[in-house]
């Protein structure tokens, strides 16, 4: 989907924005902390209690949420264009929240009276106008975003789960009709929204390539008190009709392709992306060669190992090596998924991509780099401003 | 106040900057341990946040008052310097927010010890699979030790008589074995599904007042 060009203008009479004062007023405000977002939800929802439906029962990471992009807003002004993207991003990822156009003035309006309640005796006439001139241009580019995006796709789809198989104690795979089809790239994923647990969203990768018959799968992994996890693993998701948020993520083949071989690095579910990229990866003229390491805890994390061995067997291009890390009796490769990764030998001809467990990730990367491997050859995901 | 949810009693006072001690770190390091120390400057920290954002609000208090005084001066209204329309929206903007962070509250120790339970049940899943793994291959090995045995034995020494009566008291052994490795068996099976049972039973039921309370009839309309 092509990214729309980037359209930032000012009104014709609207002076410049003093940034510097801008900026000077944020970091005063700044320093109460979560006073700010807490007292700005809380005049929100006074002056317009019907938008406290599109937001969950809980609003900590909320306001954590709005300080960061703001944080980053007035970290960024100085560089339109990475701003607007980062705007675009934010406008487009509201659509699934239920934010409309005329939510944008109300926020607007809140934000004004937080900024004005905590500037005590600095706001002036002059820093109002300031401020509302710079929600304005921020509100713009949002709408326009998803007024855009309104016209390629839904905010978001129906997903009836038709399909689950408990693989092991903590994993489940899930299989989701979506209404209407979703296209996506293998890689990509989406925000999850479970009818038990409201107005909570959780990304999950698709773990297959585009299917004819347009089912997606996916691996879902008990996180211990994990909200939406728990809710996605119980044994009555069956029926359920979640909210499928639109296809996102940059975990996906480079195209062209530069030509190098493959080399897969997956811990736990972090599997589901790869294996749509080793589905792709199959249904290619003439694959490249791919190795991927599949790692978990124990043997029995090893949830899909049937299915990769089948794999294995079929592609003379593919290698899968299972690895094991907390339990030395188990046959194949022991350790850290990092350390047998790098005991397998010199990766820098291969372009790499990884998922999983982020510490194992960040681990595998540094150890990647450190042997010689360039940056741009190392794949992961990276939810950018849409992290859940 | 805005700070009215903080706990008053944990504020820290000037007395404890003067006598707050900390632990000297490890022998051939210099100077204190890292850890307390970093504590003490967040609950520094945290006090200070507090102090500024009283002080705001404060301000805006007197700014309030300050305005009320001089209209309700100048209409002669009395009830107006007390009670502004401004102040009724603070006021209803810190009730929200206390509730707001005292059902904040609530969720995160729910959270809390959902995750608690949910990791003390795989932490004790793994023992008893532990202990099981352990215990099969103990019996395994024994199994092994007394067929070598057997073997050993079978080639060393002629085959043992076997009367008709020793042989027949073996076969029924054998078949009470049999049964009784069934019936155990059957009872295993029956245990297990009663359990599964009441599983999904528990969770039909946590699904049905979850869809009663926060998916009541009226959530469907929403966006």
């Amino acid at each position: 989907m092509p990214r729309s060009v980037i359209r930032v203008r000012r009104r014709r009479k609207a002076k410049p924005l003093d940034i510097a004062r801008l900026r000077e007023s944020f970091a005063r405000v700044a320093i109460h902390g979560d006073e700010l977002p807490l007292f700005f939800y809380s005049d929100l929802f006074i002056k317009h209690p019907e938008v406290r439906e599109l937001f969950p029962v809980s609003m900590t990471t909320q306001r954590a949420h709005l300080v960061d992009a703001l944080v980053k807003i007035v970290s960024r002004v100085d560089s339109v264009n990475e701003l607007a993207e980062f705007l675009q991003g934010l406008g487009r990822d509201h659509r699934k929240f239920g934010a409309a156009a005329g939510h944008y003035d109300a926020v607007g309006a809140s934000l004004l009276a937080t900024l004005e309640h905590f500037s005590g005796p600095a706001w002036t006439p002059e820093l109002a106008a300031d401020w509302k001139a710079a929600y304005e241009l921020i509100a713009s580019v949002m709408t326009e975003a998803a007024r855009e995006d309104e016209q390629q796709r839904p905010a978001w789809w129906r997903g009836t789960v038709v399909a689950h198989e408990r693989r092991t104690f903590d994993v489940s795979v899930l299989s989701v009709r979506p209404e209407p089809r979703m296209d996506y790239l293998p890689g990509q994923s989406v925000a999850i929204e479970s009818p038990s647990r409201p107005k909570l969203w959780r990304y999950y990768s698709m773990a297959s390539a585009p299917r004819p018959d347009g089912l997606l799968e996916f691996h879902i992994r008990l996180i211990d008190g994990g909200a939406v996890s728990m809710a996605l693993t119980s044994s009555m998701i069956a029926d359920t009709e979640l909210r499928l948020g639109p296809p996102v993520g940059a975990l996906t083949l480079s195209s062209p392709a530069p030509g190098r071989d493959l080399l897969l690095v997956a811990g736990s579910t972090g599997l589901a992306p790869l294996k749509a990229i080793l589905e792709q990866v199959a249904a290619l003229q003439e694959p490249p060669r791919v190795h991927l390491f599949f790692g978990a805890r124990t043997a029995d994390g090893l949830y899909d190992l049937d299915s990769l061995e089948k794999m294995n067997a079929q592609c003379p291009w593919l290698t899968v090596t299972p690895a094991v890390s907390a339990d030395p009796r188990f046959a194949g490769e022991t350790g850290s998924l990092p350390d047998v990764v790098a005991r397998h030998g010199d990766w820098s001809g291969h372009d790499a991509y990884l998922a999983g467990p982020s510490e194992m990730v960040q681990e595998a990367v540094a150890r990647l780099a450190s042997a010689g491997m360039a940056q741009d050859q190392i794949h992961i995901e990276d939810f950018g401003w849409s992290e859940p | 106040m805005t700070t009215a949810w903080f706990d008053e009693e944990s504020r820290l006072t000037p007395d404890e900057l003067q006598t707050m001690t900390f632990p000297m770190s490890r022998l051939g390091r210099r100077g204190y341990e890292e850890e307390p120390v970093r504590e003490f400057l967040g609950a520094v920290r945290a006090e200070f946040v507090r102090l500024v954002n009283e002080r705001a609000s404060l301000w805006q208090e007197v700014q309030r008052l300050r305005r009320r005084i001089l209209d309700g001066e100048a209409g002669g209204d009395q009830n107006s310097v007390l009670f502004g329309e401004a102040d009724a929206h603070v006021h209803a903007v810190r009730i929200l927010s206390t509730a707001q962070v005292t059902a904040d509250r609530y969720v995160a120790d729910a959270q809390a010890y959902s995750s608690r339970v949910t990791e003390e049940a795989r932490l004790r899943r793994d023992d008893i699979m532990r202990e099981a793994q352990q215990h099969s291959d103990m019996v395994l090995e024994e199994a092994h030790a007394r067929a070598r045995d057997a073997a050993v034995a079978a080639l060393n020494g002629a085959a043992p008589p076997q009367t008709d009566h020793e042989r027949r008291a073996a076969q029924a052994e054998l078949a009470y074995l049999r049964t009784y490795s069934d019936v155990y068996r059957a009872h295993l099976r029956a245990y297990t599904e009663g359990v599964l049972h009441s599983i999904e039973d528990w969770e039909r039921r946590e699904a049905a007042s979850l869809k009663e309370v926060a998916h009541g009839p009226d959530r469907r309309s929403i966006s």
